[in-house]
């Protein structure tokens, strides 16, 4: 993914080393260049050196916890996002204000694909546009209008039908996973017992996906969803 | 736990092992320094009352004796002058107690007859009573007393005196002050020996008391406060408290029965992962087959992180205590969202899922809680309803209260859970994975117990549940 292009440095505040050293094989794995640092003030210190392009913070840290290195950063006008990690599951008034501010909250336990497609997601933060049409290879979503077309073919949407799709062509060629469109679609702050996601996803890949045609929505197994042009 | 830190009750705990029931506490508590008070305004009640009847029989007693001097005045003078020297000595002969005073004087003031050795010098001759004292003489000196006296010119010009002895109040108050020491202090000491008693009954319950709570403390959970029999205010408070103790009891066995539930459906899955990932270190000979185990073993990790999170999330519901957040909810959009979002799925599973509403319907709650509660309990409809069943939401309005309902064609919850749902929802009694159920119901009767909801289950075959809302009483 990084290509002849720098690599994207992510700072990592966490002070369970094994936890850490897992994370950060991941992420060296997917590309990344990863800094480690185990406690909150070293980590603030680290932010202000390197300059990272995101950051993945534990909430629990010894000495200054997680979220006051990121108040710390961002009364410094360090505005770069930040995946905060943490035991405590109830989302609270501190955690709905980071996620205002565009950065991302995932509780563990949390699955090692979770966390990348967040941080990528993170880092590939769609820009506010003010586009009234979104444009994926030959899908073409028509913002004003409220329609779908691909090719000449119309898709009829249903309006969750077209908010998912429109989410996802704002994130294309990302891994979206399942938690992550329950979270941003359907607006869930928990997890349904059926896999809602699939179901929804499946019927919009009948519509978008016809008979005949290259399948732009694909499933990536025990991780979720990718919208992309090429097979 | 921190109670066992407060300083009241350590300081009672400490004294009571040095002084079980002294002297310096009876006098300190405060039953005996109410009885003081009470001792104290009854002895001064007593006085005035005594001080009250002394004046008041002082007064009838001097009037009666005035009375009697007139009557006397009257006669003596009325009599001819030469029976009057025979009354006034047998007058003064029939007095045995020597009270009674009479005198005949003639003009130049000498005496002509009686006790009184000379005309008083105060004495006004002008028929009227009056207070005067005179000197009296003994064997040996003399002695002043205080009389009513009356004198009167009888028609010859001598001047008659008839007076009587008024230190016979004296006598009176004598006797006043003698009934005063006899009633009162035997009163007062009774006062006090009561006051004594009952601060002592109560410290020794106190006492009692404190021991009992010291073993509660130390975790004797079955301990219970005494109570006397009597209706007393005591009596009724130890009835509240028992019935407290009752209810956190329960609570804390209920508390202790939940962590081993969890810890029972947690080790389901651990169990298996562990199993798997041990036989396929053993057997596993191709990197397929290795990643196949380690599939199956994050699964029942999975499952048992599930669990975990859904106990969170009971256990953070039940906490909270947010009707601050509480909103206007309609009902009616919500179960629409909720049908849109489960549609695709019962279509899958050839299911009809259909909504009728009578009316557009609001209530008062947390819409993201009751959201969850309608999805879990759609959820399970269709997840328990067989291919081409029906599931069916409505909206009913009753009386007093909104009512959804949720029917389905399929099996219904048996008597078995259903106990299990709802002796979790009225009692904090077990959270308890209900087979094939999961946790879901659980978590829909916390959030209809925290709206103030309640949660009606029928028996089966085909389920029916039903949330009811009754219309909120106040605000």
């Amino acid at each position: 993914m990084a290509g002849n292009e720098p690599m994207t440095k992510v700072l990592l505040i966490e002070d369970d080393s094994e936890t850490a050293e897992e994370i950060t094989a991941e992420l060296t794995d997917r590309g990344f260049e990863v800094e480690w640092s185990a406690t909150g003030i070293e980590g603030l210190d680290t932010a202000r050196s390197l300059r990272p392009d995101a950051m993945i913070v534990d909430r629990l840290l010894p000495g200054m916890d997680g979220l006051s290195v990121i108040d710390a950063l961002r009364k410094e006008q360090v505005r770069t996002p930040v995946l905060v990690l943490s035991a405590l599951g109830a989302v609270d008034d501190r955690v709905r204000g980071l996620r205002m501010g565009g950065d991302d909250y995932l509780t563990k336990p949390f699955a090692l694909v979770e966390l990348v497609a967040r941080i990528e997601a993170l880092l590939r933060r769609p820009t506010e546009s003010r586009e009234t049409a979104l444009r994926v290879g030959p899908l073409e979503l028509d913002l004003i209008e409220r329609t779908a077309k691909r090719g000449d073919r119309v898709i009829e949407l249903l309006p969750r039908e077209f908010r998912l799709l429109e989410y996802m062509m704002q994130r294309s060629d990302q891994l979206l996973t399942r938690a992550m469109l329950l979270e941003e679609v359907w607006k869930y702050k928990f997890v349904p017992a059926t896999n809602l996601v699939d179901v929804h996803m499946g019927r919009l890949r009948h519509k978008v996906d016809g008979p005949g045609e290259s399948p732009m929505i694909h499933n990536v197994r025990g991780a979720g969803f990718i919208l992309r042009t090429e097979p | 736990m921190e109670a066992r830190k407060t300083p009241q009750l350590t300081l009672s705990r400490g004294s009571a092992r040095r002084d079980p029931i002294g002297q310096a506490h009876i006098i300190r508590s405060n039953t005996f320094q109410w009885t003081l008070v009470v001792a104290g305004v009854f002895a001064v009640f007593v006085i005035v009352l005594f001080g009250f009847i002394y004046r008041q029989v002082d007064q009838y007693l001097i009037a009666r004796s005035d009375k009697m001097i007139g009557s006397q005045l009257n006669f003596i003078a009325s009599l001819r002058s030469e029976h009057l020297l025979d009354a006034i000595n047998d007058h003064l002969k029939q007095d045995s107690r020597g009270v009674q005073y009479a005198g005949l004087f003639n003009s130049d003031g000498r005496k002509i007859a009686g006790n009184l050795e000379r005309l008083p010098p105060d004495l006004q001759i002008n028929d009227s009573i009056q207070t005067i004292s005179i000197e009296r003489t003994l064997p040996v000196g003399t002695e002043t007393h205080v009389i009513r006296a009356n004198a009167r010119h009888i028609p010859n010009g001598d001047a008659l005196v008839i007076g009587r002895e008024v230190d016979e109040t004296k006598e009176i108050s004598h006797v006043v002050a003698q009934a005063l020491a006899l009633g009162l202090l035997p009163g007062l000491c009774l006062c006090l020996l009561a006051g004594a008693w009952l601060s002592m009954r109560a410290q020794k319950r106190v006492e009692e008391v404190n021991q009992r709570v010291q073993r509660i403390i130390a975790g004797d959970l079955r301990e219970r406060l005494p109570h006397g029999g009597i209706g007393g205010p005591f009596s009724k408070l130890t009835l509240i408290v028992n019935g407290m103790l009752d209810e956190m009891e329960a609570m804390i066995r209920a508390l202790a029965g939940v962590g081993n539930d969890i810890a029972h459906d947690l080790r389901t899955p651990l169990t298996r992962a562990r199993l798997t990932l041990e036989r396929g270190r053993t057997n596993a000979t191709t990197l397929e087959q290795l990643q196949l185990v380690a599939d199956r073993a994050i699964a029942n990790v999975d499952q048992s992180l599930a669990i975990i999170t859904t106990l969170l999330r009971l256990a953070e519901i039940e906490n909270s205590r947010r009707s601050a957040a509480f909103g206007i909810v309609s009902l009616h959009e919500m179960l629409q969202e909720v049908c849109d979002i489960y549609e695709p799925i019962a279509e899958i599973k050839n299911i009809a899922l259909r909504f009728g509403v009578q009316q557009h319907l609001n209530v008062c709650g947390d819409r993201d809680l009751l959201f969850e509660a309608f999805a879990n309990l759609v959820d399970n409809a269709i997840k328990f309803t067989s291919e081409g069943g029906r599931v069916v939401i409505e909206l009913i309005r009753g009386n007093y209260e909104t009512t959804v309902r949720i029917s389905d064609t399929g099996p219904g919850i048996n008597d078995q859970e259903r106990e299990a749902v709802l002796r979790r929802f009225y009692r904090s009694d077990k959270i308890r994975s209900t087979p094939g159920m999961g946790l879901g119901l659980n978590l829909v009767a916390a959030i209809v117990k925290l709206h103030g909801f309640s949660l009606a289950i029928y028996p089966g075959p085909g389920g029916r549940l039903e949330v009811i809302c009754p219309d909120h009483r106040s605000s």
